[in-house]
């Protein structure tokens, strides 16, 4: 039932030409001027940079000169990343390095969270000391990693010599074929636990009731899981998911502290590589036409991370 | 722009107790140019301790000491791979410097070699750069030629440009002007472990001659004592590998351009001569063929490996007379077993010249760094303290912060420096430092070209990285290298 007030009646004779969004935006104008400064500063530093970006996408900005220098070039950056050998090597290498980082994240954080779900003595415990990778900070963790992985002395190779198992420590990051993965474990090792929350979270939002119920109706654990609890985590799933993607995507600091992209560039995934156009090379043009696919890509995700919020609003909404 | 004239200067009585002050010593302002025709390190000796310098009276001539006014500076300060020794004297000359100048505000900022460059093109694109910054000796001319460095030369603080080297004098002149002063220049040496040369059947008191020897011996060492030899370094984007590599390849023959020639053009691009691609192959041999050096070399830093070579894990490396300080310091932390392994290393520590090519070529990084101002419009807040800027700058070039700066490690950026009683006592303190003076006639500036930092930061150690883990041949490695270097100073 709607109800019309005097007052919004009054408002709307006032305005007679405006369009039903303008109407909506007059009524809401309270609820506008509270977020108006953080839009402002939204535009300040997010859509000028993004703004500049593409602008500068359009130039070329020669590395010798100063970047008031640079001249239009229309798409020609564009052309020449995406006919670049060194473009596809590295596209290949961020979708290996964001797929095999979220889905092995998700599915370990997901089976560590249905295993810290059941009550048992320490479960607190173990909780707090999974959550420890996802708290350190990234950057200690590269280095702590990459003294790990030393090719000449790290620790696991010395255990596996040690075990007899090898003869010479076996070579993580300085290898083309086995950097990557190396970089993978490491990344998996400080996200997982991410995942864990996310999931530990959801897994508290499903009716006990119906578990109950399914149990009594002779479902066992598995028709359980899958019947019940997997549904109910659907949305904070695909939620988790892109977080996770998004995130790995414009990963940065575990490849470029661990190898800066080496070696022989087997490591360079998208974000380091705008870093060293922009800032070992100074192709700010490049580096912006770079920079301008990955936004796109992000905000294609973000699109879906938005819909699945959505989704879940509404899904609340109508229970 | 603030300026002080130096008749209202006097006319405010600050020049007269300067002046009185440098007559009581020999001032730098008119000291004769160390003569390099005579350099050995027996020249080095006899002129040490030969002259005093007081360095707030003659900076006092280049701005007041009573000067005030606020200075934004970044430097290229010490890092992980420096001793403490060098941290003790940076953290000297800004407390001295804050004491000379009360009244100048400093507000300085260290950054490592590897962070500097990216950090300040950074700032200079947001005009948010600082007033005085202390570069790598690459950095110089990329920046001056894009306009960002206001002209500066050693006149401007008191000095002579014969007061500095040639070579490092070339590294800030871009078309003919003079746009920093050199503050510290230096030249590596070879270093090996002379317990590992004796157990591997080597000669531990004889340096290997030419690199085929350091491939040589270290096989030997990896072969019979199961250790890496020659400690190799090609990581990309550190400094440490073109500084450890160019030796290598200008012995053999090689370079980017004709930078190894009396008077290089930079016009032919060399690095897929047959020279340079030999250069390579030697690399390749030691990493790939032979497996004597440290695996990890393609993500390590020479900081790397100061800690192997200090627990008896690498035989040979090339590196700064510090090393020795930083062994000292390594082993001070060191504890139990492990102390003493150390201090058997060090005992066992000799210093050598670098091999020579083939042909008796011999070759070294003349490296270093410079000091510049930069042009009020490319700075926060669009002012530049000239006064104040040119007070860091003189006592940082000042024959005693020159050599002090670079006590350890390096060499006085400022000629007189050698003068000083302060390098007789780092004669007496430091060892090895012949050989690094020795090492100084053979010294070869990077191209002193704006496209120089790519060069050697990312196409050479990639060049490395491309051959050694086989994703290239040698010759395709090198003749894709030179490609980019082409592409490079044809403005791509």
């Amino acid at each position: 039932m709607t109800i019309v007030t005097g007052k919004a009646e009054a408002r709307r004779r006032l305005q007679p030409g405006w369009s039903g969004a303008l109407r909506k935006i007059w009524e809401h104008r309270a609820d506008y001027a509270y977020v108006l400064p953080a839009i402002v500063v939204m535009l300040i530093v997010i859509a000028y940079p993004i703004y500049y970006t593409v602008e500068l996408s359009f130039f070329k900005t020669p590395p010798g000169l100063q970047l008031r220098d640079k001249s239009f070039i229309g798409f020609d950056n564009y052309t020449a990343i995406l006919t670049s050998q060194v473009f596809w090597k590295v596209t290949w290498n961020t979708l290996i390095w964001t797929l095999g980082s979220t889905l092995i994240s998700f599915v370990l954080g997901f089976a560590t969270a249905l295993a810290l779900h059941c009550d048992f003595i320490g479960r607190g415990v173990l909780r707090a000391i999974l959550i420890i990778p996802w708290v350190i900070s990234a950057v200690a963790a590269s280095y702590i990693w990459k003294w790990i992985y030393h090719s000449d002395f790290g620790i696991i190779g010395a255990v596996l010599v040690g075990l007899g198992l090898t003869d010479r420590p076996p070579n993580f990051i300085d290898n083309v074929s086995t950097v990557l993965p190396s970089l993978i474990v490491v990344n998996i090792w400080r996200e997982f636990p991410f995942a864990m929350i996310m999931m530990m979270a959801g897994l508290q939002t499903v009716p006990e009731q119906l578990l109950r119920a399914a149990e009594v109706d002779g479902a066992n654990a598995w028709q359980r899981f899958w019947h019940v609890t997997f549904p109910h985590l659907r949305n904070v799933s695909t939620v988790t998911i892109l977080l996770l993607a998004v995130a790995n995507f414009n990963s940065f600091i575990i490849p470029w502290i661990m190898t800066g992209g080496g070696p022989s560039n087997a490591s360079h995934i998208w974000i380091t590589h705008i870093y060293e156009l922009a800032f070992g090379r100074q192709r700010w043009g490049v580096a912006s036409a770079y920079s301008v696919l990955l936004f796109l890509i992000l905000m294609t995700l973000g699109y879906f991370y938005v819909r699945a919020l959505s989704g879940n609003e509404r899904k609340e909404g109508s229970a | 722009m603030t300026r002080i004239k130096l008749g209202s200067a006097v006319l405010r009585g600050t020049v007269v107790p300067v002046l009185m002050a440098s007559l009581m010593s020999t001032s730098a302002l008119g000291a004769a140019p160390v003569d390099l025709s005579k350099w050995s390190p027996e020249y080095v000796r006899s002129i040490a301790g030969t002259q005093d310098f007081d360095t707030a009276a003659d900076c006092a001539k280049v701005t007041p000491l009573d000067y005030k006014g606020r200075l934004t500076f970044w430097y290229q300060g010490v890092f992980e791979g420096d001793p403490d020794l060098l941290r003790q004297y940076y953290k000297d000359f800004f407390e001295t410097f804050r004491k000379t100048y009360p009244n100048i505000q400093l507000e300085d900022q260290a950054l490592t070699y590897n962070d500097l460059l990216d950090k300040f093109r950074t700032a200079l694109l947001g005009n948010a750069a600082p007033m005085a910054v202390r570069l790598q000796i690459l950095g110089g001319t990329e920046f001056a030629s894009k306009g960002y460095l206001q002209p500066l030369k050693p006149e401007d603080v008191g000095y002579s440009t014969e007061d500095f080297w040639p070579g490092a004098m070339k590294a800030v002149t871009w078309d003919g002007v003079t746009y920093g002063i050199p503050t510290n220049n230096e030249t590596m040496a070879f270093i090996w472990n002379a317990d590992i040369f004796k157990r591997a059947g080597l000669d531990p008191d004889k340096a290997p001659a030419t690199w085929d020897d350091v491939i040589k011996y270290s096989k030997q060492i990896h072969d019979k004592l199961g250790i890496a030899g020659y400690g190799l370094v090609a990581r990309k984007n550190a400094g440490n590998t073109p500084y450890r590599f160019m030796p290598q390849l200008w012995a053999y023959g090689g370079g980017v351009f004709d930078e190894a020639t009396a008077n290089p053009t930079y016009e032919q691009v060399e690095l897929d001569s047959p020279q340079s691609k030999a250069a390579l192959q030697a690399s390749y041999d030691m990493y790939v063929r032979d497996k004597s050096v440290p695996v990890s070399a393609l993500t390590n830093q020479q900081a790397d490996n100061q800690p192997l070579f200090v627990a008896g894990q690498l035989g040979m490396m090339i590196s700064h007379p510090s090393d020795y300080n930083v062994m000292l310091d390594l082993q001070a932390k060191a504890t139990g077993a492990d102390k003493d392994k150390a201090q058997t290393v060090i005992d066992n520590m000799r210093y050598g010249l670098i091999p020579t090519g083939p042909d008796g070529k011999r070759a070294v990084v003349f490296g270093g760094s410079n000091i510049h101002i930069l042009k009020p419009e490319y700075v926060e807040g669009g002012k530049v303290d000239e006064p104040a800027a040119k007070a860091i700058i003189c006592m940082w070039t000042s024959p005693e912060w020159s050599l002090k700066m670079a006590y350890a490690g390096s060499n006085p950026g400022n000629l007189n420096g050698f003068k000083t009683k302060w390098m007789k006592e780092r004669l007496d303190n430091i060892k090895f430092l012949d050989v690094t003076t020795s090492m100084l006639p053979y010294g070869i500036p990077f191209p002193a070209l704006p496209q120089s930092p790519e060069i050697m930061n990312i196409i050479v150690p990639d060049m490395l990285q491309n051959a050694l883990t086989g994703a290239m041949t040698v010759d395709q490695a090198a003749d894709d290298a030179a490609q980019k270097v082409k592409d490079l100073m044809g403005g791509l």
